[in-house]
């Protein structure tokens, strides 16, 4: 693929956008140009809460956005902190953070809770923390593909990646006994363990992965609607990536080889030599819109592949955990003092938990928890800039929250409220494609 | 990097005013081993910025979060940072603990420096009631505008009048519930 400019005006995707950004221009000119408030959201529940933006617009264009969170703050971290809970309660308190990355959080927070009360882990079961977390890379960025799809007006392509996203979930049924929630890591190992029966079928979903890999890339890659509707959308420059600290596939898809499992290995991490992916590693420039964030996330299903092939190949054998017994486990955790930062590569960026205990009490004394989101909050300001309000939903999506639930929109138009329903966005942003298909 | 190397610029650049470093190595990797260095300091509030700005210069900066807790008189923040992303094992977290006393909870805020700071020190306002001299916004981000308390500070008075609130408005969730079978 050759090297692409998304403000070239040569360039022969871009024309239909750029007819509509004349006639709005001559619209200004005559005077048109007053500016008025979309405020959308608050219900949108895949951040750690749902969010309101408030879009101030001129025309079809956004010159302003005003982010507003904290609609469903649970306060987990000050539950987790209250006197009477010991570190097992909090441990499924963390895990339930979010629905989405149930394994990040648990494992981040177990490393933390481990350094602190000087914990080794077994290297059986710093694999299979691997494993489990790889796997949930890969139906989290399939389930991302899915959504980035539907918000383009492409269900066709939703269901096929949400169908073969059903496969990994079945895989970590298997292995956990659950789709979500796997409740797999504990202080000083793992819960359950990967039997003999079961690594065929942990095969047998690779070879599956690998044969569709293909043509996932091609069926998002390769056509021109997807490439038209997320080319030069949503831009986050290098340097803002940087200065903002936005992490994840919306840092990589930037061009910033910023990965936690490369830049600060932990675990077994190390012994499978990752390395951040970018949209360099498919012979693209970097520019940080949409469309490289879907060539990031793709990518990364590949590597999860090969880490997981590595990790069944060299498995090592032995104990799953260094605490056997549960009251054992937690008479060491009430006598240990100390602090401790745990911090994991999650599908959407690092997570971090910091805690800090006290001896003789079986609470925790400090526990701080970043979900990758926070991070990415910031970038969402140089993302929405100057674009239209149809591409709203897939840029809202591109840093990977959860949008489906966004469920309303007033328009606030010369003093009238207007109610504009997710429907009537998405049926927006479906009409600009079937505009640009013509 | 090497941790070796942002301490001894931290040191060369503050003086005495950083106190207590400490590198605490760790091995991780099974097959492949790996050391990762981790830096933890304590520095003066007012020493924050120019801590922050030294680690800038050695190489991409990243805040991961500030953390916070109410230590009786003074209330403890820690930043945690990350220098040098970008290469295998080339990132190095520092942690810079500062105290600030409860009669006049200021630090001076990095946004200048490190702008994807803003989220968490906006958090660190409305949890811990910290000011943060020089932050562009400093309106709530979770809680809501009006809540007149700092949920993380143990010696809050008004605090037990919301978590009451809450235990009644539970109990009777419960009583309407068992009144309607």
């Amino acid at each position: 693929m050759s090297e692409r400019n998304p403000r070239d005006p040569n360039d022969p995707v871009l024309p239909a956008v750029d007819e509509v950004r004349e006639v709005e221009l001559r619209g200004l000119e005559a005077g048109l140009g007053e500016t008025f408030e979309v405020p959308i959201g608050p219900i949108h529940p895949a951040l750690k809460e749902p969010i309101r933006l408030t879009f101030r617009v001129r025309g079809e264009r956004i010159v302003g956005v005003d982010i507003r969170t904290g609609f469903a703050h649970r306060g987990i971290e000050f539950m987790g902190m209250r006197q009477g809970r010991n570190l097992i309660q909090v441990l499924y308190l963390a895990e339930r953070i979010c629905g989405i990355c149930s394994v990040s959080h648990p494992i981040a927070f177990t490393q933390a809770v481990e350094r602190a009360a000087g914990i080794e882990v077994p290297p059986r079961a710093q694999y299979i923390r691997v494993i489990i977390s790889e796997l949930e890379r890969i139906h989290s960025h399939l389930l991302w593909a899915g959504v980035a799809a539907h918000e383009l007006g492409f269900d066709t392509l939703l269901h096929l990646t949400w169908r073969v996203r059903e496969k990994v979930l079945d895989i970590l049924e298997e292995l956990s006994g659950n789709r979500i929630d796997y409740a797999i890591p504990i202080f000083g190992g793992v819960r359950r363990d990967i039997t003999p029966e079961q690594y065929p079928k942990v095969w047998e979903a690779i070879r599956y992965y690998r044969g569709l890999q293909e043509q996932l890339l091609d069926a998002f890659l390769n056509d021109p609607t997807v490439e038209a509707r997320t080319r030069g959308v949503g831009i986050l420059e290098p340097k803002e990536a940087e200065e903002l600290c936005a992490v994840g596939p919306t840092a990589r898809a930037s061009g910033l080889r910023k990965d936690v499992r490369q830049d600060r290995p932990y675990l077994a991490y190390p012994d499978f030599e990752v390395r951040a992916i970018t949209p360099a590693d498919y012979g693209l420039t970097p520019l940080g819109d949409v469309y490289d964030k879907i060539v990031v996330r793709l990518l990364e299903v590949g590597q999860s592949l090969d880490i997981i092939e590595k990790a069944l190949e060299n498995m090592p054998e032995g104990e799953i955990t260094s605490f056997p017994k549960i009251p054992a486990l937690l008479a060491h955790l009430k006598k240990a003092e100390g602090e401790g930062l745990g911090w994991h590569e999650a599908p959407r960026g690092e997570v971090i938990h910091y805690v800090r205990l006290v001896s003789g009490d079986e609470s925790l004394l400090v526990w701080k928890v970043k979900a990758p989101t926070y991070s990415n909050l910031m970038s969402w300001y140089p993302m929405f800039e100057d674009q239209e309000i149809a591409d709203i939903p897939i840029i809202a999506a591109c840093i990977d929250p959860c949008i489906c639930c966004m469920d309303r929109v007033y328009v606030v138009r010369d003093g009238k409220e207007e109610t504009w329903t997710k429907e009537k966005l998405l049926q927006l942003s479906w009409e600009k494609t079937r505009r640009m298909r013509r | 990097m090497r941790a070796e190397r942002v301490l001894q610029a931290l040191t060369a650049s503050l003086g005495e005013k950083l106190r207590n470093p400490e590198l605490r190595p760790r091995e991780v990797g099974v097959r492949r081993k790996w050391t990762v260095e981790e830096i933890w300091a304590e520095v003066p509030r007012e020493a924050i910025p120019q801590a922050v700005a030294t680690l800038k210069n050695l190489g991409p900066l990243h805040i991961s979060i500030i953390s916070g807790h109410d230590a009786g008189d003074v209330i403890e923040l820690l930043y945690h940072l990350a220098v040098g992303f970008g290469t295998e094992g080339g990132e190095v977290m520092v942690t810079l603990r500062t105290f600030l006393p409860k009669s006049d909870p200021r630090v001076p805020s990095i946004c200048g420096i490190l702008p994807g700071a803003e989220t968490t020190e906006r958090e660190k306002i409305e949890f811990l009631g910290v000011e943060f001299p020089g932050i562009p916004r400093r309106d709530h981000v979770f809680l809501p505008d009006d809540l007149p308390v700092h949920p993380w500070r143990r010696d809050e008075p008004e605090l037990e009048k919301f978590l009451h609130r809450m235990v009644e408005w539970e109990k009777g969730h419960e009583r309407k519930e068992s009144e309607g079978s």
